[in-house]
């Protein structure tokens, strides 16, 4: 019975146990884990040899060894691969192998016991585990180099504040020798003023078992101050507190200094921006205002807060801000500068005209808005009442032109009359009087300086109204032709000769009409002003000044003129150089007149009896 | 204002459009939201008591960063009838019969009842959302509705 349970447990256990009798080695009990390693084959009494399995194949030489030498052998995970099944691929198995000679009473060899433990599981957890530990070997290598060569120091200190890790980088950015200690010397590198400070804080941090990031001055080996960045993050081995600090410390000197600088720079800018008795304000790329400086706030009474980001457009002038609005919406979608004349309402309620203006800066930072509201009501205010003043005296101008015009024009007809009268009068009345005759033609004379003179106010009147004239390119010398046709009478009676030199400056841009009464008066006077005891010569010449601009110049040899303010005297209404010459002394003036306001001017020189030259600067 | 952390395709816009939709009926808040590549712009009335803690959920809803406030004011009254929404759909087509959803070119126009410095701000935004409009758009005449 208890043989029967004992083979029963033996079976069934999930060791495989076989007994292997005789030098042959020939099966004798094979349980059932032991058949299916050797490959289910293992007839009892046959010997070993005649069914080999891979196994048994291998071992068979050890077995008959340890038969013959009576000592056990003991094979630690010994690799057996395990048959492919229609499931699974064959994968290797583990055995350990246990080979133990049997012995009688009389401790004669009876044959061996073979024993194997399947310890696959314990095996390819141990190979996980060398795989595991190379891995962290790398990784390991791979985080020194890393640590090491990154241009930081790392660190590692524990609960207590002593350095359990320092990078190489410490030695090198301090100059401290491989033995210097740590621990000790750290704290002593770091500027007096941040040490308490910078002691303090790591505490702090190291017993609330947080991290920790601050900036302090850290001594370098040549002995300068440089600022750091310290950064370290507890390791948390829950649930108990944290037993290291890792961290880093980066120099952010220059940045930090870059950083010092442009803030000092922004701060300079804004006192600047809030000095300054004008609005000033910047915006965001969007269009919104993100800053408005001091004198706003002033000048409105509203602080940034309630101003908003679009508020400066309800300070304007209520009819205005529809279009303002608009505007600033397209140039804020262009990038158009945004420049306008608005009023704007102060805080006492008072609009005041200011010129807006907005300009976009586009740079790496992206665009913004630039913009300042100057307030022009002064000027404003003078320029309204400067132009009314303008409007009123153009208005006066223009009266007294049509005045005059009208004047000239309604005296004619009584002159007409009176010359009319004249006439019948010397037709049919008989004068007794000896000086009748200088009588009559003094009369006559003068109703003919009255003509003369109504004829050239009109004219004045008249190129006043042509100066608004459109200009053309003008052939000087077929509109100087047109005018001597128009004088021919007097070039005729005089035997003058009139010479035309165009060739150097043949065409010139102006009023037609101003033209011809330039040349016409010009020629005019010429031939009125000659010298009883020559002919009269008129040389006139179109050429360039020195700086390319045509000129005119028209020379007469006539009797000259006593000039008081040399070189351009001014040619007043009605002023005459010669009283005994007829004339109303109205041509020069309009002659200058004509040339002052297209840009020009009239120069003249001139010897008694000699001649006189006028020089006509068409533009400056 | 603010940046969709991923573009958003048209199935989270429809998403989105149907949630608040629904959410802002409920918490009686209208308003409308601004969505091209990305830009994200949102206009929103109601109760401050409802508006505060939905500004908070907005600002934190992760789909988004760099929320930006441009303006928080007490309104005497609503410009928006109800909430809606306007950007471009890859495919226009299921959008069309959605309710509260338009094509950035057919979203309501400003409302005349806003001050002019409050359209402002709603022109300005739309614009940097859209883009800058066609120059004829940029001009609303007197047709404006």
């Amino acid at each position: 019975m208890r043989e029967q349970q004992l083979q029963s447990i033996l079976r069934h256990m999930p060791a495989g146990i076989a007994t292997l009798l005789g030098p042959e080695l020939r099966y004798g009990f094979v349980n059932e884990a032991m058949q299916a390693l050797l490959g289910g084959n293992t007839p009892e009494g046959e010997p070993l040899a005649t069914h080999l399995s891979t196994l048994e194949a291998d071992l068979l030489e050890v077995m008959q060894q340890v038969y013959q030498s009576g000592r056990p052998y003991v094979a630690k995970s010994y690799s057996l691969p395990l048959a492919a099944t229609d499931d699974s691929p064959p994968t290797p198995r583990y055995f350990d192998l246990a080979l133990e000679p049997l012995h009688d009473e009389n401790d004669q060899t009876l044959g061996l016991l073979l024993f194997a433990v399947d310890v696959t599981a314990q095996e390819e957890a141990r190979q996980r585990a060398h795989e595991l530990a190379l891995e962290t070997r790398r990784l390991d290598a791979r985080l020194r180099v890393l640590t090491e060569t990154a241009p930081l120091i790392t660190f590692t200190v524990d609960a207590t504040g002593q350095h359990e890790y320092v990078s190489p980088q410490w030695y090198y950015f301090t100059g401290q020798p491989p033995t210097a200690d740590v621990n000790a010397i750290w704290p002593l590198l770091i500027h007096p003023d941040d040490r308490l400070r910078v002691l303090y804080q790591s505490d702090t941090a190291r017993a609330n078992g947080v991290g920790w990031n601050y900036e302090y001055r850290l001594r370098r080996h040549d002995g300068q101050y440089r600022w750091v960045l310290s950064r370290a993050l507890p390791e948390l081995h829950a649930p108990d507190k944290p037993v290291f600090w890792h961290g880093a410390v980066t120099e952010v000197h220059d940045q930090r200094e870059l950083a010092e600088a442009l803030r000092r720079g922004e701060a300079e800018l804004r006192f600047l921006a809030d000095s300054i008795p004008q609005l000033i304000w910047t915006a965001t790329a969007e269009g919104f205002i993100d800053y408005y400086n001091q004198h706003t706030s002033e000048y409105t009474g509203l602080s940034a807060q309630e101003l908003g980001p679009t508020g400066w457009i309800s300070l304007l002038e209520p009819r205005e801000q529809a279009a303002a609005a608009r505007r600033w919406v397209q140039c804020v979608g262009t990038g158009e500068d945004y420049e306008g004349i608005y009023q704007m309402r102060r805080h006492d309620g008072q609009y005041r005209w200011h010129i807006i203006r907005a300009r976009q800066l586009t740079d790496t930072r992206g665009p913004r808005w630039f913009g300042a509201c100057t307030d022009v009501d002064d000027q404003h205010r003078l320029r309204e009442v400067l132009q009314t003043q303008y409007d009123e005296l153009a208005r006066t101008n223009r009266d007294l032109d049509t005045f005059v015009y009208t004047a000239s024009h309604d005296l004619k007809q009584p002159l007409f009359n009176l010359r009319g009268l004249f006439d019948e009068l010397r037709r049919v009345a008989t004068f007794s009087d000896p000086e009748q005759e200088v009588l009559i033609r003094m009369v006559d004379e003068a109703l003919g300086q009255f003509e003369g003179t109504l004829q050239d106010l009109a004219a004045t009147v008249q190129s006043q109204r042509e100066l608004a004239a459109p200009t053309e390119t003008l052939d000087l010398r077929s509109v100087a032709e047109e005018v001597l046709l128009g004088l021919r009478a007097q070039v005729e009676e005089l035997q003058a000769v009139v010479e035309l030199h165009m060739s150097e400056a043949p065409t010139l841009t102006y009023g037609r009409a101003n033209l011809r009464s330039v040349l016409h008066n010009l020629i005019s006077n010429a031939l009125k002003f000659a010298h009883p005891e020559r002919p009269p010569h008129i040389l006139v010449r179109s050429s360039l000044s020195e700086t390319g601009q045509p000129q005119l110049l028209v020379q007469d040899n006539g009797l000259g003129m006593n000039l008081q303010t040399e070189p351009t005297p001014a040619f007043h209404n009605f002023e005459r150089q010669h009283p005994r010459i007829p004339g109303a002394g109205v041509g020069l003036y309009l002659v200058q007149r004509i040339v002052d306001s297209r840009g020009g001017h009239l120069a003249v020189t001139s010897n008694v009896n000699e001649g006189t030259a006028f020089l006509v600067h068409w533009f400056e | 204002m603010s940046r969709a952390v991923r573009p958003l395709s048209d199935d989270d816009l429809k998403a989105l459009l149907e949630q608040c939709r629904r959410d802002n009926a409920q918490h009686e808040v209208t308003g409308v939201l601004f969505y091209s590549h990305g830009n994200i712009a949102q206009l929103i009335e109601g109760d401050p008591a409802i508006l505060e803690p939905l500004y908070e959920k907005i600002s934190r809803d992760g789909r988004h960063s760099n929320v930006v406030q441009l303006v928080n004011k007490p309104i005497a009254s609503r410009s928006f009838a109800e909430w809606s929404m306007a950007f471009h759909p890859l495919a226009e087509e299921g959008f069309k019969a959605l309710e509260g959803f338009f094509l950035p070119q057919h979203a309501p126009s400003t409302p005349d009842t806003m001050s002019i410095a409050d359209a402002l701000i709603v022109d300005l935004v739309r614009q940097a959302v859209f883009g800058p409009s066609e120059p004829t758009e940029a001009l609303p005449g007197p047709a404006r509705q």
